[in-house]
């Protein structure tokens, strides 16, 4: 581990990382642009230029260089000494951020990206307090590249990070730089907009507020949100999120950096895949059927007439008609809990993993970035809860041969998919069922012959844990409450289960642990260092 | 909303412009031996594309970019950084006046101000007739016969405002009498019609 | 003792740019010979030669070689034709007269890189002296002179002729290869280096045409020839440019070490100015060197160079060292152009800013925005809207963007800021008496322009101007809030 010398501290760092990387890990806050750890190095912004300790040819002596050098261009080596608390240096910040306020057109007021902006804080921090500039500002148009990105020419600081993520990460090389000098813009070809699965990444990039989100576009205020720490459902692979949210709802989904999953990017699919919560045809109160009517019953009830509805269906024979269909969306937590109440009631009931979505083939893109075809987040885990609990378990195109032979007396059915996943094939299968447990969150052709249908609660409303296709165990958190009337699935297990108090994820899974200790390994992604960007 | 943004998602089929031809492609292949990477060939492909075409459009640009096996915006972004390639249709002769400081103090801006009333152009306009383009460029590199301007290949010495009579009618302006070597050459030009001269 | 011209000998001769012409003058002899030596013994004797590098930065060419690594398996060799500097002209001199002496000199420097192919990067805007080099080029070929076991020694070489499309910018080194490479000419941080890691990723050199065309005359005329002409550090002839309102305008060879003053007023240079004027300020090595005050001044005590006074500083010798004494960057090109008395400094100010805010690639900070700017302050000043401040707003401005190199990835906010800052500095006088003289009221009300709003930071709508290149996006100015 190399030791290098940064404004007179001694830190230690990881090798073969440029010394602008190192003093951000040290919590340094050294301005830059261009720089990105995820993408080549241009050093083209200028602004993270640092001194560095050099031997005079003539003297031999060592002193500080005049020559100023690009701290995200100069890799770390053992002992090498900079600064980036010197006159020049500062002089230096100093007038590039003049530079860049030159041109900058006077936007904040209407900007989405005040508060995040590092136009804005390296301004206030490393700028001059007062314009002299009295020409003519350079003004460029705004233009629209793509289905789900603005461009704000005139914001652009020209760092070009949109441009290298679209050719080196996504592949695809839509965005370019045009023409030459103060003139420079950033621009597709146009008829080719920036419509690849990963574009929603280089919002993200932009320090500015250049490139610009449609869908949050002039939503919310940045300072008014707040930022839950998630795992993103729409795939298997585990992307860790953020979800911004306030009292008004989820207003946006941004990357949170993992360095074994995700890295630095999400894919479209994760970032704007969460409207489906906001559904007008969310279920939201727990149904029971009398009769041909499915009537609204209070939550409180509900454990009471599961549980002796499926004991009954359990009988004699140890509940062999009996079954448990866990969807691959729930959590571990949530997993783990149904299937130990439905086992403990009839140890000889099936468990079932539910329904897998898959779209396409993988794809993979240049910058190693993988969507999954697998479109649920927990198979995995919930497949070891299953083979935990042992014998019956079944897949679910088996379980659906066994209830259309009218095999189950009960089955208590979890589904939690954004999408129709109720197919012609489920629902007659299930039709057959005697004593139908819906458990979702959007009405379905179940409908039809369920005995009782309760209200799930989206990915965002619960906390747990997922574990990704390749065995990793990540935690969310919740963001916002689940919608008026509906209860939080992990919450209303534990009560199922018996147990009174709060649902807490953490207690559950340590209770997993004592029985299988792969739910002891718990991975939370390195947290990225305070002012890197 | 009170802003307009210019749509990049969709284009037409004019905007489009003219496509090259088939030779004119197989000249741009014929660089292929010369350079170990496709993209090298980029200013080759786009000189030629220029003089078959007269300017490069859209359509021949997305040509170049599929032969080049590179994004399309990779040849807008060539396209755009040099000065030499048009992207709107000139004038069958380009006039490119030197402005930098040594033909400024020669005269240069007379010469400038005689060819605009003369033509009736401004910078980087054509002619109605599609005869003349105009346009400045920093040094052409002929100081000492300052001010000097170019008519398409033709290098045009110790330029004066009384002089261009002669100059503009001299015709070497379309052919130049030096042997020349046809490696740039398009083979024909291309033959689709782009219509009236933008101005 | 007379000189007698080696690199411009053919020039003005009737059917020089012929193989045949070129041969019967003794001509790719000292390729021959050179191919008889070995490469490293060949980069050995360039190093000796102390042969700098005649295209601006004047980086020694052995030197140069020497850095390409020993185990190399492709080389390439890029021969910078791209002569955009004001007012250079001595390349396409060279070009247009003498194609093969640029040849020879290709083949020499090839066979010491052991260069597998050679590009000649030509500008664009030479279009005929691009035809006269490719018919050379094909007279050498048919002659042996390129492509396989040239002249029987086991040595192949490719040349091939790349043009360019109207940048400055791609005269620079890694410009150049990015150019050379088919995307825009943005010059490439260094390290790596070119000689470790260039053009397609392979070790490469680039070299200037005069510094190439002096190679033949080395290996013919041998060493000692070479190091007897010019100065203690500065060896061998040099093409000297000299224009503007001079009596001979036009590129004359000398030993490098010629002063400023022989080459206004040389007989067999400048012949003088016209008109009898004085000169108020001359370029001595282009544009990016700076600029030197003329006899419009008095001249300095003997023996005293100081750049701060207000001093004749003709004397100052065109070599690699001398300039810097002056306060210029260096010899650059060597190109001179002449500032009379009678012309307006904001004038050529404005035409100075103009050409580096137009050249400059976009890609650093300082460069896009600082060029920019001062190319606005300046046609302000012009404009008759000047303040004082400006002036010294431009001097700050160039501090920060290349009075020390290193601030950007190339030398042309470097040359940017040593031309601007000369030319103010030294003239600032005269810069203080025409803004003395304009109409006091001019900044304030140009200030604040027709936006009346309370920043009082005028913003014109649609676009400053129509930049050269025609791109179909342009939108029309909207005055309709003014």
């Amino acid at each position: 581990m190399p030791r290098i010398i940064v404004d007179g501290r001694q830190i230690e760092c990881r090798p073969d990382i440029p010394v602008l990387q190192a003093a951000l890990e040290a919590g340094l806050n050294v301005p830059h642009y261009c720089y990105h750890p995820g993408l080549s190095v241009v050093a083209s912004c200028r602004l993270c230029l640092m001194e560095v300790k050099v031997r005079d040819p003539r003297t031999g002596a060592m002193v500080w260089s005049p020559k100023l050098v690009p701290s995200c261009q100069t890799r770390v080596a053992d002992g090498l000494e900079v600064r980036f608390d010197s006159p020049a240096v500062r002089a230096n910040q100093k007038q590039v951020m003049e530079y860049y306020l030159l041109n900058h057109p006077l936007d904040c007021p209407i900007c989405d990206k005040a508060g995040e902006c590092y136009l804005q804080d390296y301004a206030e921090q490393f700028g001059p307090a007062s314009s002299r500039m009295i020409e003519d500002k350079l003004k460029n148009p705004k233009k629209d590249v793509g289905p789900r990105t603005l461009l704000y020419q005139d914001r652009c600081v020209l760092c070009t990070r949109c441009v290298r993520f679209a050719a080196e990460i996504a592949g695809t090389g839509e965005l370019a730089v045009v023409n030459r000098g103060s003139r420079c813009e950033i621009d597709v070809f146009p008829g080719r907009p920036l419509d690849n699965p990963l574009q929603g990444n280089v919002v993200d990039l932009c320090p500015v507020g250049a490139l610009l989100d449609k869908d949050f576009l002039f939503k919310q205020r940045v300072w008014l949100l707040r930022s839950a720490r998630s795992v993103s459902p729409v795939d298997s692979s585990g992307q860790t999120i953020w979800i911004d949210y306030n009292e008004h709802g989820v207003h946006r989904i941004r990357p949170r950096f993992n360095q074994r999953v995700n890295r630095w990017w999400i894919s479209d699919e994760a970032r704007f895949g969460w409207k489906y919560i906001y559904r007008a045809d969310r279920l939201n109160r727990p149904l029971v059927r009398q009769g041909a009517r499915l009537e609204p019953r209070p939550w409180e009830e509900l454990p009471e007439i599961l549980r002796s509805v499926l004991h009954q269906a359990a009988g004699q024979d140890g509940g062999a008609a009996l079954a448990a269909v866990l969807s691959p969306m729930m959590s571990c937590e949530e997993a783990w809990l149904l299937a130990r109440f439905v086992r403990q009631l009839a140890p000889g009931a099936a468990l079932v993993t539910g329904h897998l979505p898959v779209v396409g083939q993988d794809q993979t893109f240049p910058g190693g970035f993988v969507i999954k075809a697998e479109k649920c987040p927990n198979r995995r885990g919930v497949e070891t809860i299953i083979r935990h609990f042992g014998q019956p378990h079944l897949s679910f195109s088996e379980f659906l041969t066994r209830a259309a032979e009218d095999r189950y007396r009960a089955a208590y059915v979890v589904g939690g998919y954004p999408d129709e996943w109720v197919s012609d094939g489920v629902a007659a299968a299930l039709a057959k069922v005697q004593f139908l447990v819906v458990h979702d969150l959007f009405p379905s052709r179940l409908e039809a012959t369920a005995a009782v249908q309760i209200p799930g609660a989206a990915w965002a409303e619960r906390e747990g844990s997922f574990m990704n296709c390749d065995g990793l165990l990540q935690p969310f958190e919740r963001a916002v409450p689940p919608p008026e009337g509906v209860k939080a699935d992990g919450q209303f297990f534990w009560e199922l289960a018996g147990n009174r108090g709060l649902f807490q994820a953490a207690q559950v899974r340590a209770q997993m642990a004592d029985h299988m200790p792969k739910f002891a390994e718990v991975f939370t992604p390195r947290e990225l260092p305070r002012y890197a960007h | 909303m009170s802003w307009r943004a210019i749509d990049r998602k969709t284009v037409t089929d004019e905007q489009l412009g003219p496509a090259l031809s088939e030779a004119v492609l197989d000249k741009i292949r014929s660089f292929f031996p010369r350079y170990p990477s496709r993209q090298a060939v980029m200013l080759p492909a786009l000189h030629i594309a220029q003089e078959a075409l007269g300017y490069l459009s859209l359509r021949a640009m997305h040509q170049v970019a599929e032969l080049l096996e590179v994004p399309p915006a990779a040849v807008l972004d060539a396209v755009s950084f040099y000065t030499h390639f048009w992207t709107r249709p000139r004038g069958r002769k380009v006039i490119v006046l030197c402005r930098s400081l040594t033909c400024e103090l020669m005269g240069g801006r007379e010469v400038q101000d005689a060819i605009q009333r003369r033509l009736g152009i401004g910078e980087h306009e054509t002619t109605p007739d599609g005869e003349w383009s105009f346009m400045t460029e920093e040094c052409l590199a002929a100081c000492e016969h300052a001010p000097c301007m170019l008519i398409n290949e033709k290098l045009h010495r110790r330029v004066t405002a009384d002089d261009l009579d002669r100059i503009l009618a001299d015709p070497e302006n379309d052919r130049l009498s030096t042997p020349r070597s046809d490696l740039y050459d398009a083979p024909q030009p291309c033959t689709s019609e782009f219509g009236g001269i933008v101005v | 003792m007379a000189f007698e011209p080696v690199l411009m000998k053919h020039v003005g001769r009737p059917g020089s740019t012929s193989l045949a012409a070129y041969r019967a003058d003794g001509g790719y002899q000292g390729a021959a010979r050179a191919l008889r030596m070995t490469p490293d013994d060949l980069v050995e004797l360039v190093k000796k030669a102390n042969l700098r590098g005649r295209g601006g930065a004047g980086f020694p060419a052995g030197l140069k070689w020497s850095f390409l690594p020993p185990d190399r398996k492709v080389t390439y060799l890029c021969v910078n034709a791209d002569e955009s500097e004001p007012p250079t002209f001595s390349n396409r001199v060279l070009i247009e007269h003498d194609p093969h002496m640029l040849l020879e000199g290709i083949l020499i420097a090839g066979y010491a890189t052991r260069a597998t192919t050679a590009y000649i990067y030509i500008r664009g805007e030479f279009a005929e002296q691009f035809h006269i080099l490719q018919r050379a080029l094909d007279e050498a070929y048919a002659a042996g002179y390129f492509g396989r076991n040239i002249l029987g020694s086991g040595y192949d070489l490719e040349c091939l002729i790349h043009r360019g499309a109207g940048a400055y910018i791609c005269g620079e080194e890694t410009g150049l290869i990015e150019s050379l490479e088919g995307k825009r000419g943005w010059p490439r941080i260094k390290p790596p280096y070119p000689a470790v890691q260039g053009l397609f990723g392979q070790p490469t050199v680039v070299n200037n045409v005069e510094t190439l065309a002096c190679l033949p005359h080395i290996l013919t005329r041998g060493l000692d020839w070479w190091l007897s002409i010019g100065t203690a550090d500065s060896k061998g002839p040099k093409m000297y440019c000299i224009s503007g309102p001079v009596n001979r305008p036009g590129c004359y060879e000398a030993p490098l070490g010629l002063s400023c003053r022989e080459l206004i007023y040389g007989p067999d240079f400048g012949g003088g100015m016209r008109d009898g004027l004085k000169v108020k300020a001359v370029f001595p090595g282009g544009l990016s060197m700076g600029v030197l005050r003329g006899d419009l001044f008095p001249k300095a005590p003997p023996g005293v160079i100081d750049p701060k006074a207000d001093y004749d500083e003709l004397d100052c010798r065109l070599d690699f060292e001398d300039p810097r004494n002056y306060g210029l960057l260096g010899l650059g090109t060597a190109a001179a152009v002449v500032i009379p008395q009678t012309v307006d400094l904001r004038d050529v100010l404005v035409s100075v800013a103009r050409f580096f805010a137009v050249e400059s690639c976009g890609q650093c900070t300082q460069c896009r925005e600082g060029t920019h700017w001062v190319y606005q302050i300046a046609q302000r000043i012009r404009a008759g809207a000047g303040r004082l401040i400006d002036l010294d707003i431009i001097e700050e401005l160039t501090a920060s963007m290349g009075m020390i190199s290193g601030l950007s990835i190339c030398g042309l906010p470097d040359g940017a800021a040593w031309a601007l800052r000369t030319l103010v500095r030294k003239f600032r006088r005269e810069f203080e008496e025409r803004i003395a003289h304009q109409e006091p009221e001019a900044p304030l009300r140009r200030a604040r322009g027709t936006n009346l709003a309370a920043y009082q930071l005028p913003v014109s709508h649609g676009r400053a101007r129509a930049y050269p290149g025609g791109t179909f996006y342009l939108v029309e100015a909207d005055h309709s809030n003014e």
